[in-house]
């Protein structure tokens, strides 16, 4: 019985991450210091923040294809709301956070009034956000020279050390860590990932939790915005193009079944961080950024076939009978 | 056994809650020395150049390449080539902010956005990095020089000496340009036309046409010209997309006697080159651009090419001008039939 823990999921993915810092150690320069671990932590910020906030969605069986398209809408709505109509950038921030939660809720309201599949409504204002993005700045004005202060948000160290994205990362991550672990807010997540009729009829408002999960994540890839806009210090429509892709495969890396239910945010952060430092460490080793590419999707199907496996046989230990592969959806 | 199981699992993810942030901990306990090549280079160690195209899947920088990799052969450095894939800004600005960590000597940069790369390479010079631009530029505080591959007064004269040889000193000509008010087109224009002032006064310009950057419009404009201006001899294209346009037009008009010269991409015009239409398209030689691109920035790493510099010896380019804090290329390139079937891009 004690053999079936090593099979964990997250310890998987811890083996992986070690192995791969102690690669990058060997081949990378400068990759075993604390300013490049502080560099991964920092460049993993946004897609970090998008990973994070898109758990609890495909804790539910949806998906929220629209995060990156969010972003380039927000920081271009935000660079405008600032240099156009002359906000100043707390307020103009603030007034992006909230069009970001109303980008969510647009989201959640055609997934739980019109029952739409949260692929296809997603798929639509994924398209619609850059769309948006685009025409306010008709594909080429790019807003820049932003003011030293807002920059410090994605440029500055606290303590000339840690960088100054770094805290609010790390408080989100616990917010949304205790929300979906420490409250029943997270079990209804699962239940609705397992059988959103099931959850209806145990009395779970299956509405509000949906809403509250596409809103969090509208809010939260404002957010990331905003700290993109001041870590590259422009804000142009083509910003965070991809992202959600890479979100979707930090959050399936780090354990979770793209069928709802299972899933953790920790195991999240693993899959993010696994991510990064293969960027990084791919480059501090004079590799080209490409490979990161190859090696990102192989890596991806490496470690769900090694889990595939390791429940294969750990199932194999329990039964007498080893089943066919069962799919992660029917295990807790 | 299933409860026994349970509980397993349970333990097992209240370790894990800890073992994720595990990793910030061990962010902030890593403090292995770190290796700063920046300090070590004048006392003979490799110089270590890191070279960024606008994105590397381009035709035009894949060629660029093969003129620094020959450069870094002969000067013996280390040459870190990497990019985009597709022209990306952010990707730009992580994998500078990843060479700084790395700790290279230089980074030469093509600029794919001004302002968003500045910041990263001004962060790349306050860790003692020396830092250029080429191929297009950041912002003048963020990089010691730009290797500027063509100025707009070697686009003009070039331009106007290749329709005056083509011409054969006198005659009519027309321009095809993008569009009337396009500030890089009006400033080759004005070097046209002086050119053409001081050294060709028997050359008479007979139209100025735009063709909004398309294909299509240029060969329609090409046609107008043709058909109401018997005697333009030549036409001058000096947009890329109206170069196979002007050529298109005087292919389907069936003269023999009218040519045309222009501003374009090689792989854009071969065949028009070869079948004698187009007699000379201008650019500048990429490789070339590579190869100073390397020489400049290993001259900048080693403290042998300060601010202030006047001229620049740069391998078997030998010495080139300086203008300000621009290094230049020199004279813009003519592909012809004899050369153009080595380019391909």
């Amino acid at each position: 019985m004690k053999r079936k823990n090593l099979f964990q999921f997250e310890f998987l993915l811890l083996f992986v991450l070690g192995l791969e810092i102690l690669i990058f150690s060997k081949t990378g320069t400068n990759f075993a210091t604390q300013r490049n671990m502080l560099e991964v932590l920092r460049q993993s910020t946004e897609i970090g923040l998008l990973a994070v906030v898109m758990t609890p969605i495909i804790l539910t069986g949806g998906i929220d294809l629209s995060v990156g398209s969010m972003l380039g809408l927000s920081a271009v709505l935000f660079g405008k709301m600032w240099r156009d109509m002359g906000m100043s950038p707390a307020l103009a921030a603030l007034t992006t956070l909230l069009l970001g939660a109303a980008g969510g809720g647009l989201n959640a309201l055609l997934i739980t009034r019109l029952k739409l599949p949260p692929l296809i409504v997603t798929l639509g204002s994924f398209s619609l956000f850059r769309g948006l993005a685009e025409a306010l700045t008709r594909g080429v004005d790019n807003f820049t020279n932003f003011p030293q202060r807002f920059l410090f948000l994605g440029q500055g160290y606290l303590l000339n050390v840690v960088p100054a994205q770094l805290p609010l990362f790390g408080l989100i991550t616990l917010a949304v860590w205790l929300l979906v672990h420490k409250t029943t807010f997270g079990r209804s997540f699962r239940a609705i990932g397992f059988s959103p009729e099931g959850a209806h009829y145990a009395g779970i408002p299956v509405g509000k939790r949906l809403t509250l999960a596409y809103t969090l994540s509208g809010i939260i890839s404002a957010l990331a915005a905003l700290i993109y806009v001041a870590r590259v210090g422009q804000a142009k429509a083509d910003a965070g193009t991809g992202y959600e892709l890479l979100a979707i495969t930090a959050v399936v890396l780090g354990g979770a079944s793209i069928f709802g239910g299972t899933g953790t945010v920790h195991g999240t952060l693993l899959g993010v961080f696994v991510l990064a430092v293969l960027k990084i460490g791919l480059t501090l080793s004079d590799q080209p950024s490409e490979l990161a590419g190859i090696l990102t999707g192989g890596l991806l199907l490496v470690v769900l076939a090694g889990e595939a496996l390791a429940k294969r046989i750990s199932a194999g230990r329990i039964h007498a009978n080893p089943k066919p592969c069962v799919p992660r959806t029917a295990e807790t | 056994m299933r409860s026994k199981n349970r509980r397993n699992m349970i333990s097992n993810r209240s370790l894990l809650c800890f073992a994720s942030p595990l990793f910030f901990l061990l962010a902030l306990s890593c403090n292995k020395p770190e290796q700063t090549s920046a300090k070590a280079s004048p006392s003979g160690k490799q110089i270590i150049l890191a070279m960024m195209p606008k994105s590397k899947g381009n035709a035009y920088f894949i060629s660029c390449k093969k003129g620094a990799d020959a450069a870094a052969k002969e000067l013996g450095v280390k040459l870190l080539w990497d990019g985009p894939t597709d022209p990306d800004p952010a990707r730009q600005n992580e994998i500078v902010e990843t060479w700084i960590t790395r700790g290279v000597d230089v980074i030469a940069v093509a600029v794919e956005n001004r302002e968003g790369i500045s910041t990263a390479l001004r962060k790349a010079r306050a860790k003692g990095i020396k830092v250029i631009t080429w191929d297009s530029d950041a912002l003048p505080d963020a990089r010691d020089f730009l290797i500027n591959q063509a100025t707009p007064e070697g686009i003009g004269f070039t331009l106007m000496d290749e329709a005056a040889r083509t011409l054969g000193g006198k005659g009519e000509f027309a321009i095809i340009t993008a569009s009337l008010t396009a500030a890089n087109m009006n400033e080759w224009q004005k070097y046209i036309e002086q050119r053409r002032a001081e050294k060709y006064p028997d050359i008479k310009m007979a139209a100025l046409r735009p063709c909004d950057d398309m294909k299509d419009k240029a060969f329609a404009e090409s046609t107008a010209i043709l058909n109401s201006n018997p005697d333009v001899k030549l036409l001058m294209a000096i947009c890329s997309p109206a170069v196979p346009g002007a050529s298109e037009a005087v292919k389907q008009s069936g003269r023999k006697d009218v040519k045309v010269v222009g501003l374009g991409l090689p792989n854009d015009n071969k065949r028009y080159v070869r079948e004698d239409i187009t007699p000379s398209v201008i650019l500048w030689n990429t490789e070339n651009l590579g190869y100073l691109s390397v020489h400049a920035a290993v001259a900048v790493a080693k403290g042998e090419l300060k601010p202030g510099a006047t001229s620049f010896k740069a391998g078997r380019l030998g010495e080139l001008e300086i203008k300000g804090d621009n290094v230049l290329l020199g004279k813009p390139f003519v592909f012809n039939k004899e050369n153009i079937e080595q380019f391909n891009f």
